[in-house]
């Protein structure tokens, strides 16, 4: 019997009637794989709490009162078309009143204190998840399936104290989930588990941050030694590009991890790399699907991509909202460690280089960063730099964006660019700034955002990426 | 470097007009690029992140009041605070009208342009006499700098040459003629023989009074710079009250015909000498070199070792008040880069 760690997202429980579906959906596999469930809050929740945990801080009491008013309305909402037993369904009320009662008094406190810390914030967090969990359970249940729900800490997932961005002690994660969750899971009861939450080895909760439940859907698929990690989400899987500039974008049905990886730039839509790390070190194979199109296999994400499957190319991004830095100086040739400078006055300032490009000629470099933070950049570089025989100028573009051309068979393929940039001549368009990894999984280049969807669709038909 | 102008007098302007004059040597000269990113007064604002471009500055300085009107970025409902709180800048540029009774609106406007990581140039003696210990705390605590050359001396760098060229130097006592318009009326007084009030009206003729002219010849404004002079020079932790002061309303005629028998004149003299700084009329003989006349400033460092330092020069004018802050800028921009890459 396959084992399968089942993950689903914040759409895919926002409501009900999808919980019910969930329900369903599990109930349907749990007839031939044992399964596992990971949980997310229902959609928009955490962000809510967050905000109102961040509100706590300088607003009164009645605001908390409303808050949690209308938190308890929208999950008891849920449950009465989640669950038809009353007797589950006058149970799950319960615990979600409970809970809620819980988190009136933690933010009560956080109002008072006037303070909210890491710790208090990833513990207001976690109360999205504790809400989803026992109506998923409560669902689950109605189905006559044996099911038992779990926090991320009950479950066994053990995190250091950095809260907010929490890393797990795996080893002894899987020692605590194999001692509590397998058991369960041999017997054929199904087990379900808060995604984002843990906690520490003193039992504190904490949240693991980017990635999310995806994460924790990976170190519970870690622990248990699954056949396969599902991500239920809203699409039907990664795209060859964003369906918004390319309506005839394709599904694609099979990736590599590293390809996984590079996609990560398509955002919401794909997965974290930061929630892959756990199964590409155990070889666990990723499933991305919709919820709503369950006939669909989606995409899968393994160590090597299909041999059947020699796309050289398999996606374009358009990375919109980054603008483009030039630090340039006759002063640069040849002097070691200017590129150092550029870099450390950057980094010293937060901010993060998405993309560098230098010619051998050394007298400038060209960087991509995100786009509301090129004012401090330029401010920061030059009063670093400038008037010191090094920098003679730098200058800023704000109105570009970066298209990423991407595919692990690109590696030792000949033509590649020259493909890509006589497609963009081709189209008229000038390009501003190349960069290419030794990688060679992804060649990134800027043009005028104006020009972004006009370049992604002449690269995406010129690949044949609408026919894969 | 990105400036938040607060204040639009006749400073503020100055400092628009010296910016963008030397918008394109001070690139070449020092690596120094200043844009201004906002310009708050009491009416509201002109933001852009972009930083305002010199033709810009040319027009909003042309149209006078109100700046909030300007069609392409002001923004007539902002406070000068909320600028301040929310638009990224390295620099806050205070040049606000100065109020020796509580030290606003400027006292917020540096404290909170502290408390969002911002440093502060500003020519605002109000703040400083009230509050300078507080201020230079709450600057330290903060990890910014404030910086204020324009306070005292306007254009002669009176603070930066007791704080860097005489370095390792005890400095034991400063006297100096630090407000022009005084001693404009007492050198008129003296060499033409006319009475205080006759000096005084040619004084607010010229533009060197102003109508309203207790603030100098009530001796307060040379009571804020020694204030100022006695914090940063001395580190004596004293405020505007602290400071014995007596004005020139009643120096008269017979008293400077006297003093002149004795080779001497009588000039407002501000001082820290001992314990309590004093502003008060003072004989000083005519072969003293801080004895100048009309409207020059000047001032003498007593030393342990290098004997005695006389600094001569202009007072404060809106130009040469905006050099000084000109020269606050570079300073912060200077220690800003030596940061960045230590």
């Amino acid at each position: 019997m396959k084992k399968i760690v089942m993950k689903f997202g914040g759409t895919s429980v926002g409501t009900g009637e999808n919980i019910r579906h969930v329900a369903d959906l599990v109930t349907q596999y749990a007839k031939d794989c044992k399964v596992a469930v990971v949980v997310s809050a229902l959609a928009g929740v955490t962000n809510s709490l967050l905000e109102v945990a961040c509100q706590a801080k300088k607003s009164d009491v009645k605001h908390i009162e409303n808050f949690t008013k209308k938190l308890l309305q929208k999950h008891i909402e849920a449950i009465s078309t989640a669950i038809i037993s009353k007797q589950i369904q006058k149970e799950v009320s319960q615990i979600t009143e409970k809970t809620i009662s819980e988190l009136e008094k933690v933010l009560t406190g956080i109002c008072y204190v006037g303070e909210l810390t890491a710790k208090s914030k990833d513990y207001v967090a976690s109360f999205g998840e504790r809400l989803s969990a026992p109506i998923v359970w409560g669902a689950i249940k109605d189905h006559k399936l044996e099911t038992q729900w779990f926090t991320g800490k009950d479950a066994g997932i053990v995190t250091d104290s950095n809260f907010g961005e929490a890393e797990p002690l795996m080893n002894y994660t899987t020692h605590l989930i194999r001692e509590r969750v397998d058991p369960l899971l041999e017997k054929g009861v199904v087990p379900i588990v808060t995604g984002f939450i843990a906690a520490n080895q003193d039992g504190v909760v904490t949240t693991v941050g980017r990635g999310g439940s995806d994460y924790t859907a990976t170190i519970l698929g870690v622990a248990l030694q699954v056949d396969e990690v599902w991500i239920w989400t809203d699409v039907d899987g990664i795209m060859t590009t964003d369906p918004k500039i390319v309506p005839s974008a394709r599904m694609l049905p099979q990736l590599s991890y590293q390809e996984a990886t590079e996609m990560a730039i398509f955002g919401a839509k794909a997965m974290h790399p930061r929630a892959l790390g756990p199964v590409i070190k155990e070889n666990i194979p990723v499933r991305i699907r919709s919820v709503f199109h369950p006939e669909n296999e989606g995409t899968l994400i393994t160590k090597e991509a299909d041999a059947k499957f020699t796309e050289v190319v398999k996606a374009v991004a358009l990375i919109k909202d980054v603008a483009m830095i030039n630090v340039g100086g006759a002063g640069m040739v040849g002097a070691p460690g200017s590129y150092a400078k550029v870099f450390e006055v950057l980094g010293k300032s937060g901010i993060n280089i998405m993309m560098i490009s230098t010619a051998v000629s050394e007298a400038n470099i060209s960087m991509v960063i995100r786009r509301n933070l090129v004012g401090r950049a330029v401010s920061t570089l030059e009063i670093a730099l400038l008037g010191k025989g090094l920098v003679s100028e730098v200058t800023a573009e704000d109105d570009v964006a970066v298209v990423a051309v991407m595919g692990a068979n690109m590696k030792g393929t000949l033509g590649v660019a020259s493909k890509i940039f006589s497609t963009v001549a081709k189209a008229g368009i000038n390009i501003r700034m190349i960069a290419q990894g030794s990688s060679e999984l992804n060649i990134s280049f800027v043009v005028k955002e104006k020009d972004g969807p006009t370049v992604v669709r002449a690269i995406h038909e010129a690949f044949g990426l609408d026919k894969i | 470097m990105r400036i938040i102008l607060v204040g639009y007098g006749v400073v503020g302007k100055g400092v628009t007009t010296i910016i963008t004059r030397k918008y394109a040597n001070n690139t070449s000269d020092y690596g120094f690029n200043p844009k201004i990113v906002a310009i708050a007064d009491i009416d509201g604002a002109v933001i852009n992140p972009r930083g305002l471009s010199p033709q810009k500055l040319e027009e909003i300085k042309q149209k006078g009041f109100p700046i909030s009107k300007d069609p392409d970025f002001g923004q007539p409902n902002i406070t000068a605070l909320e600028v301040i709180r929310t638009v990224e800048a390295e620099v806050v540029v205070e040049v606000t009208p100065v109020n020796i009774k509580n030290g606003e609106p400027a006292i917020s406007h540096i404290t909170e342009a502290f408390k969002t990581g911002k440093h502060v140039v500003t020519t605002n003696k109000g703040p400083l006499a009230l509050a300078m210990p507080a201020l230079t705390e709450l600057a330290e605590y903060n990890n910014v700098y404030l910086r204020f050359s324009g306070t005292v001396g306007g254009g002669t760098p009176m603070l930066e040459f007791a704080k860097r060229c005489l370095a390792g130097d005890k400095i034991l006592a400063i006297r100096g003629i630090l407000n022009g318009t005084t001693n404009y009326i007492l050198t008129e007084m003296s060499q033409n023989r006319i009475s205080f009030q006759e000096a005084l009206a040619t004084a607010q003729k010229l533009g060197y009074a102003e109508r309203e002219p207790s603030m100098d010849i009530d001796g307060f404004d040379t009571a804020c710079k020694v204030v100022i002079l006695a914090n940063w020079i001395m580190n004596k932790k004293v405020t505007l009250k602290d400071v014995d002061r007596t004005g020139i309303r009643d120096v008269t005629l017979q008293m400077l015909d006297e003093a002149s028998k004795r080779g001497n004149t009588i000039k407002l003299i501000g001082a820290i000498d001992g314990d309590k700084p004093t502003v008060k009329p003072t004989e000083i003989a005519k072969i003293n070199p801080l004895c100048v006349s009309g409207v020059l400033n000047a001032v003498t460092f007593s030393t342990e070792y290098a004997g005695e330092q006389t600094l001569i020069g202009r007072g404060a004018g809106g130009i040469e008040t905006a050099s000084a802050v000109l020269r606050d800028l570079l300073d912060i921009r200077h220690r800003l880069a030596n940061r960045l890459l230590s």
